[in-house]
């Protein structure tokens, strides 16, 4: 599940390779959804910054 | 600035980033430093950012793509300050080693800086869009190469990701490649 977010910015970058760039946009912002998605699980703990 | 040089700048960008995530592979792999799972998104978001450069040397420079690079590195920035406010606070301990004083996740948020600022840098040049011509023929030279090392970096962190954590989510502080140790 983690590699999701490299597989469709690699997905992205082929895309853009065979100049398809409205494909490599959507496949770009999805791969930044996915990531954004999976940092947001991980938030797992607190922040204790209080000094 | 030409359009031209524009591409040829972000390029150079696209290979800085290629050398970045070049150099976190080096300390995977070379000294046995394990990524934590926020360490792999921080490499994602690089690439995220990344893929704005991509964009202006492979469909000319756009405002549009500049946007795509700030918000990969804006991401990117937002994960790594995460990492750096958990260890901020005086014995709450710290991940991985530090190079010049500084760990690994807060050179990534500086790195993600430098990006926002060097698109804001470039955006100040508004001759690049006017003098926008479609890109003809095959790419050569120092945008292939970028284009292709970009390629092969990312698709080497679809393996090293599966390699580490599996299909699942990653452990919080890896010690071992979960792949292999499946096959023991």
């Amino acid at each position: 599940m983690m590699s999701l977010p490299f597989v469709l910015f690699a997905c992205a970058i082929g895309a853009a390779w065979l100049r398809h760039r409205s494909v490599s946009v959507g496949f770009w912002l999805i791969g930044v959804v996915t990531m954004l998605i999976l940092f947001h699980i991980h938030l797992t703990e607190d922040l204790m910054i209080q000094l | 600035m030409s359009a031209e040089l524009s591409r040829l700048l972000n390029a150079l960008g696209l290979l800085v980033i290629g050398a970045v995530l070049t150099m976190a592979f080096i300390d995977q792999v070379w000294f046995g430093e394990l990524p934590c799972p926020l360490c792999i998104l921080q490499r994602a978001g690089l690439i995220a950012a990344g893929c704005g450069l991509m964009l202006n040397f492979v469909f000319g420079p756009k405002p549009s793509h500049y946007a795509i690079a700030t918000l990969g590195a804006v991401a990117s920035a937002a994960i790594s300050m995460r990492q750096v406010l958990l260890h901020i606070v005086p014995g709450t301990g710290f991940y991985g080693p530090a190079v010049w004083g500084l760990h690994l996740y807060t050179w990534a948020f500086l790195f993600a800086v430098a990006i926002v600022l060097g698109c804001a840098l470039m955006l100040l040049s508004d001759r690049q869009f006017s003098q926008m011509q479609p890109v003809s023929g095959r790419m050569k030279g120092l945008p292939l190469i970028a284009l292709l090392l970009f390629f092969v970096l990312t698709l080497a962190n679809v393996f090293s990701t599966i390699a580490l954590c599996g299909t699942g989510l990653c452990p919080e502080d890896p010690v071992d490649y979960e792949l292999f140790q499946m096959n023991d």
